[in-house]
């Protein structure tokens, strides 16, 4: 498929981008900007065999990570015997105390998954980390179809690919099927958010009401939007882009002036949904990453379908050994870091700092996890008039209603750098839509 | 969506009026821009005082470069449509996507016409973004109060304009008209005894523009 007569239309399609605003703020020096999000024209290409294939280990991944959600908050079966310790759940940022004991509208955690998977030269998939608190980035593979499209008809006549538009569909589906009576409701932290755009876009696209925790209040244990007029509309449902430590001041960070004063306690008392469930971190976290394919085999009675990169917890001091004599070949991460940050390759270290992170490593192993480096399977962007081989990696988004479904594209970001594996916008990377075709 | 908040309200009227003053804004200079390439080099000195804006301009090539598009100047022509901007943005919500490309494109036309040495020619394309996006307004946004706040914002704005810069009494009757009617169809609150008295005023052989002025900028209540 090198002749896809859409990466003709590269300038048209980037006007029509730059017209739609798709852009993502960004702060520098303190200042907020807003940036286009960097699109390249030629797809990633999924064959639906390959896709199926993709699609059933996602599936099966997202329940166990909602069944593991489910069981920490719960029973705690999983600690009890043995198969997660109990202080990688405990000491995790992203545990959160208040919500034991707490089930959420028809035991739903994990809403919107974004799973980040890379593909390997020998082509085989692996999954680099789990988001399940707000994950981002489905707004963006969907309206650049639509401009690609108007760009290029010749191009999907051509080609049989699997319309993504749906996704809109499958968001409100999930949202309406945890609704518990009342308007449903998207909560964005504002305009000055990295990923506002997409906040916005998705209101408009599902119908819902876009609004800011100044527009919300909690009432005799209801939370209600407040319209010009002082009328009080009953919620039912929140799709919340706000990070759980600010949701709500008077369970989590009280310094909040973007959460809701006692959202939670509606929450707990099953009077609206929250999507994703507060809480949800402490599944996500890149040290209990490692534990993935163990929740499968314990929840689920499965093999995992879907391998993890190799990855070592210097906790265990047998991996501690592994990761001090392989030094050099693998890639640490700070499991409390996010968007790109806090990822240092070994080899690219001098003397001094890898005696320094080594001190570091021993003095608190449980902050970070070794990985092989994956040899990715490059991806061609145009740069220049020309293709290069850049580095590329694969959001897939699983949504939870009555069954999980997986969206049939995916959000492929690329490093535009031909020296990183960083393919975060906030450090400079683009997109591409993500192709998977339907014969 | 039928619940606007009261942020948002207060928003969608200041998109009116925003919208409304990049648009007369830009057509007022222009008029002012051809006298000032052969016939009245300081024409700008009575365009800042018809406008009541500072004459903060050095000359008539500073007031040409700052007045379309310093954004550290409030007053001109880019920090208004950059206000309208950031209203247009957070209201995808109420007005929808389509209508926020025009507000959008008239930003990189207005950003084009900063470096040209004609920039009537890309003012000229903001203006046409503006007409574009007050039609695609009235087209595509299904909520009729929605419609009309945005519309009294539009028209309030005008009539400052108009009174400030002293129009015929004909302009200034249409408007009252205009303004009144759409008004008493949204649900902001407005002082409807200034209304009343605007519309006295309109009815004069001789316009009080001062008061006209003072009236609508002290018509809504919120």
């Amino acid at each position: 498929m090198q002749n896809i007569e859409l990466t003709k239309r590269a300038e048209t399609v980037n006007e029509l981008l730059a017209r739609y605003g798709v852009k993502f703020g960004i702060y520098k020096n303190n200042e907020f900007k807003e940036q286009l999000f960097p699109f390249d024209t030629i797809p990633r290409i999924i064959r639906k065999d390959e896709f199926a294939y993709l699609e059933k280990g996602l599936k099966q991944r997202v329940m166990a990570l909602n069944c593991f959600i489910r069981d920490i908050y719960g029973e705690k079966k999983i600690i009890r015997d043995k198969v997660v310790p109990e202080e990688f759940v405990y000491i995790s940022s992203g545990y959160l105390a208040p919500c034991d004991g707490v089930v959420p509208p028809r035991g739903i955690y994990t809403h919107i998954a974004g799973i980040d998977l890379v593909q390997g030269r020998n082509d085989e998939w692996y999954v680099l980390e789990d988001n399940l608190r707000v994950p981002s980035g489905a707004s963006y593979p969907m309206i650049a179809r639509e401009i690609c499209r108007k760009s290029s008809p010749v191009t999907f006549e051509t080609y049989h690919v699997e319309d993504n538009r749906y996704y809109a569909k499958l968001l409100r589906r999930a949202m309406d099927y945890v609704n518990t009576g009342g308007h449903t409701v998207i909560l964005t932290p504002g305009r000055y958010n990295a990923a506002y755009f997409e906040h916005s876009y998705f209101a408009e696209k599902t119908g819902a009401h876009l609004a800011t925790g100044s527009e919300l209040m909690v009432e005799d244990d209801y939370l209600y939007f407040v319209d010009y007029s002082g009328r009080r509309e009953k919620v039912g449902a929140v799709y919340r882009r706000i990070s759980d430590e600010y949701l709500d001041p008077m369970t989590f960070n009280e310094e909040s002036v973007i959460g809701i004063p006692h959202i939670y306690d509606v929450y707990r008392k099953g009077h609206v949904a929250l999507l994703n469930a507060p809480g949800n971190g402490v599944a996500d976290d890149k040290g209990i990453y490692y534990f993935v394919p163990k929740m499968v085999r314990y929840y689920l009675g499965e093999e995992p379908i879907l391998q993890n990169a190799p990855t070592y917890l210097p906790y265990y001091e047998e991996d501690m050994r592994y990761v001090l004599e392989h030094f050099d070949d693998l890639v640490l991460k700070d499991v409390a870091e996010a968007g790109g940050y806090g990822v240092v390759f070994a080899d690219r270290m001098t003397a001094q700092q890898k005696a320094d992170f080594i001190a570091l490593l021993k003095r608190e192993p449980r902050r970070f996890i070794a990985q092989e480096v994956i040899d990715f399977k490059d991806i061609d962007i145009v740069e220049n008039a020309s293709r290069v081989p850049r580095k590329a990696d694969l959001r897939a988004f699983v949504l939870m209603a009555d069954e999980p479904i997986v969206w049939k594209s995916g959000l492929t970001r690329f490093s535009r750098d031909p020296d990183s594996f960083i393919v975060n916008s906030s450090q400079g990377g683009g997109f591409k839509d993500t192709w998977v075709l339907s014969q | 969506m039928g619940i606007i908040s009261v942020e948002n309200l207060d928003r969608l009227f200041w998109l009116g009026r925003y919208s409304e003053r990049v648009y007369t804004s830009a057509r007022l200079f222009a008029d002012s821009f051809d006298r000032m390439i052969d016939m009245d080099m300081d024409n700008y000195a009575a365009f800042c005082r018809q406008l009541d804006i500072p004459n903060i301009y050095s000359s008539r090539e500073d007031f040409c470069s700052r007045y379309i598009s310093d954004e550290n100047d409030p007053n001109s022509i880019y920090s208004n449509l950059m206000r309208a901007y950031d209203n247009a943005i957070v209201l995808r919500n109420e007005i929808g996507s389509e209508p926020i490309t025009y507000i959008q494109l008239s930003v990189y036309d207005m950003k084009k016409s900063k470096v040209s040495r004609a920039p009537l020619v890309g003012l000229q394309k903001v203006e046409d973004n503006i007409l574009a996006f007050w039609g695609i307004v009235d087209d595509m946004i299904e909520n009729e109060n929605i419609r009309n706040v945005i519309k009294v914002g539009k028209r309030i704005e005008r009539l400052d304009l108009y009174g400030r810069l002293q129009v015929n009494r004909e302009s200034i009757v249409r408007e009252v008209h205009r303004l009144a009617g759409r008004i008493a169809r949204t649900n902001l609150h407005y002082d409807e005894k200034n209304l009343e008295e605007l519309k006295k005023l309109a009815e004069e052989e001789q316009i009080d523009y001062d008061r006209v002025v003072t009236l609508v900028d002290t018509l809504r209540k919120d």
